[in-house]
């Protein structure tokens, strides 16, 4: 198995701790990142798979649980120092364009922000010459560097957004839906774009959207979310071809398939939590049924979900 | 057929300081009585600007019919004063718009917003609208009605907001819904029970439908019959099996290829090149052109004419005309064609 870059271990982040309306946004969860993987996480709005990818670069102090990055806790007591080294190898790329981009800032010094915090340029030449290769890198010229953001479109943007992550020489990404507010012929242009980066650099990325094909496309292994838990973990293909929890079953038959012959025939499923009838305290966790695959189940739904992968 | 809409060869621009920005150029299509056309295309090719001309809801003074009509039960709305057009807007014509969270009022209880468009063009009374208004409830899947009529916009979900959008719009029985993006700002399970439920009103209520998206998929789920837009014009249109199954335009070859599909190992993803046309200064030939491999020389000089592919069928690119080279469509285009009685590539019956 591939080295392991980042451990996740029983994550809880609550709003409103406390009081009536307490929101339970990340509720316990726990996976690993493998080094040069993409993991993509779906779900639907307010799942908390944005809030999962916040808590694990620290926008947010996790209520409790650990974040390991290469053995070391993220969360806990840290001093500048040494959380100025983690969030230079991990960074973010926000879903909105238009909004993460300071409109008052040139190109160039947006880009070149990471690189002044962290002093990685010896002089102001040097640092040029970094921006304009950044820029490209994912695809833009030199020119661009003196623009400011409202003059570019919208896959520009997230161009620049791609680049300024890249400009700390990060390990791990985190990519915030970072096509959703793309049209579909410039989403294909930075899905591309982000995969030649992750081969050229060997970097690992945690994918979050809720466009079910476009995540199949680019992940590696996959993980579900519903309300706050992560209920099934897979490799890509085999959580498309054999989705086990109720959630994703009903998840992926609401997908519209550009194909109409399919489209006549396609049956929703719904989801109903009622299904399980978990007893009160029953021991529900996160278990391995085929190898990689992993459910949120009961033991009784394990040994029925066990016998049922053993007969395929 | 019965015709219910005609566009007819229309033309708007808008006055802008930087200049005449000539968003549509030149839109010819029919809508038929039930229905549904699929207009597609990415932001900036139109598709949004051409139905909200239909609703005449554009800024008059930077908006500015330049030719053309649209024919809508004998008469031109494109020349029809604001009091005229407001007895159509919302009764005959009605429009559900992408966003639920702002097309709401948030100081009104949803009772009243239900009942403003029946009291407005129909002659009833309060107490009627009130009853009329929980039946719409009804009829969109509300649970409660009659409670939530009291209460506000911010008390309902999303989906919910936008199957009171819905229900609003079918308060006087349209003859035509304009449903701009209803699904885009949905997750998709969401997505799926309103597109079930527009659907289903459909069938019951016998309206035609316009449907503006950029999601193929959901163009596959409820269209008849679907337009491709781009850079201000249709590039083809034609009924929902010829434009998945048999398309024609270098442009639809494009976006079919350019979504993963969910079986398909893909290993790099079809992206078409550069970037939309900048409609301030309109190319001369194709707007496509500049970023399709399949262009041809006169592709930059002459714009193409609708050429005929069948009775429903028209594409608008010179690779139809009996002069053009024969060309090979992307992988993937050539996969959907095998499916298609009447392509060059059909391989036996479909399954």
């Amino acid at each position: 198995m591939a080295e392991k870059l980042l451990e996740i271990k029983n994550l809880k982040q609550h709003f409103n701790v406390g009081k009536a309306n307490e929101v339970r946004a990340v509720d316990d969860i726990s996976f690993d990142i493998y080094k040069g993987e993409t993991l993509g996480l779906v779900g639907e709005s307010g799942c908390g798979k944005s809030t999962t990818g916040r808590s694990i670069i620290r926008l947010y102090d996790a209520t409790s649980g650990d974040v390991f990055f290469e053995g070391e806790n993220v969360h806990g007591k840290k001093s500048k120092k040494d959380l100025k080294k983690f969030n230079r190898k991990m960074q973010m790329i926000f879903q909105d364009p238009y909004a993460s981009l300071n409109p008052r800032m040139k190109v160039m010094d947006i880009v070149a922000e990471g690189i002044d915090i962290h002093g990685l340029a010896k002089n102001p030449a040097e640092r040029k010459k970094m921006v304009f290769d950044l820029l490209e890198t994912v695809g833009l010229n030199k020119e661009h560097a003196n623009r400011y953001p409202h003059e570019f479109s919208g896959g520009q943007r997230q161009r620049l957004g791609i680049a300024r992550a890249l400009a700390v020489d990060p390990d791990f990404i985190i990519a915030d839906e970072p096509i959703s507010a793309l049209d579909v012929s410039i989403q294909a242009q930075v899905v591309n774009l982000l995969k030649e980066l992750q081969e050229e650099k060997g970097l690992t990325y945690l994918f979050i959207a809720h466009d079910l094909s476009m995540v199949k496309y680019i992940s590696d292994r996959i993980g579900v979310m519903y309300f706050g838990k992560l209920v099934e973990l897979a490799p890509a293909e085999d959580l498309y071809k054999n989705p086990m929890h109720p959630y994703t079953q009903s998840l992926l038959s609401a997908i519209p398939l550009p194909d109409p012959d399919y489209e006549r025939n396609r049956v929703r499923k719904s989801y109903d939590p009622a299904v399980h009838s978990y007893a009160e305290g029953e021991d529900v966790q996160m278990r391995e049924i085929t190898p990689g695959h992993f459910v949120h189940c009961s033991v009784r739904e394990f040994e029925s979900l066990k016998a049922t992968a053993s007969r395929v | 057929m019965e015709k219910i809409l005609q566009v007819k060869d229309l033309e708007l621009s808008f006055n802008t300081f930087a200049g005449e920005v000539k968003a549509i150029r030149g839109v010819n299509f029919d809508l038929y009585k039930g229905e549904t056309l699929a207009i597609v295309g990415e932001s900036g090719s139109g598709k949004s600007v051409t139905t909200k001309s239909i609703m005449r809801l554009l800024p008059e003074h930077s908006a500015e019919f330049k030719n053309g009509e649209i024919l809508f039960g004998g008469r031109d709305l494109t020349r029809l004063t604001d009091k005229e057009m407001q007895k159509i807007r919302g009764k005959e014509i009605a429009m559900i718009f992408q966003d639920p969270m702002t097309s709401l009022n948030p100081t009104m209880p949803i009772g009243r917003q239900l009942t403003e468009p029946l009291l407005k063009h129909q002659k009833i009374s309060k107490a009627e609208a009130k009853k009329v208004a929980i039946d719409l409830l009804r009829l969109v899947g509300m649970p409660k009605p009659e409670l939530r009529m009291k209460q506000y916009p911010h008390q309902f979900s999303g989906g919910q907001r936008q199957r009171i959008v819905i229900a609003i719009s079918l308060a006087c029985n349209p003859q035509i819904l304009i449903a701009d993006e209803p699904t885009t700002a949905l997750d998709v399970t969401i997505q799926a029970q309103i597109l079930e439920l527009m659907k289903d009103l459909q069938k019951k209520i016998d309206t035609s439908i316009i449907f503006i998206t950029h999601d193929l998929g959901v163009v596959a789920n409820v269209a008849d019959r679907v337009a491709v837009m781009y850079g201000g014009k249709i590039v083809e249109i034609g009924t929902v099996d010829e434009i998945f199954y048999n398309p024609q335009h270098p442009y639809t070859w494009g976006l079919l290829s350019s979504m993963p599909s969910l079986d398909a190992e893909d290993a790099k993803l079809y992206a078409i090149p550069g970037t939309p046309p900048d409609l301030l200064s309109p190319p001369k030939g194709d707007a496509f052109a500049l970023r399709s491999e399949y262009a041809l020389q006169i592709d930059m000089e002459q714009n193409p004419p609708f050429f005929k592919v069948s009775d429903s069928h028209y594409a608008a690119t010179w690779l139809l005309h009996p002069d053009a080279p024969r060309v090979e469509p992307p992988a993937t285009v050539i996969e959907r064609m095998k499916k298609f009685p009447g392509s060059r590539y059909y391989e036996g019956s479909r399954v």
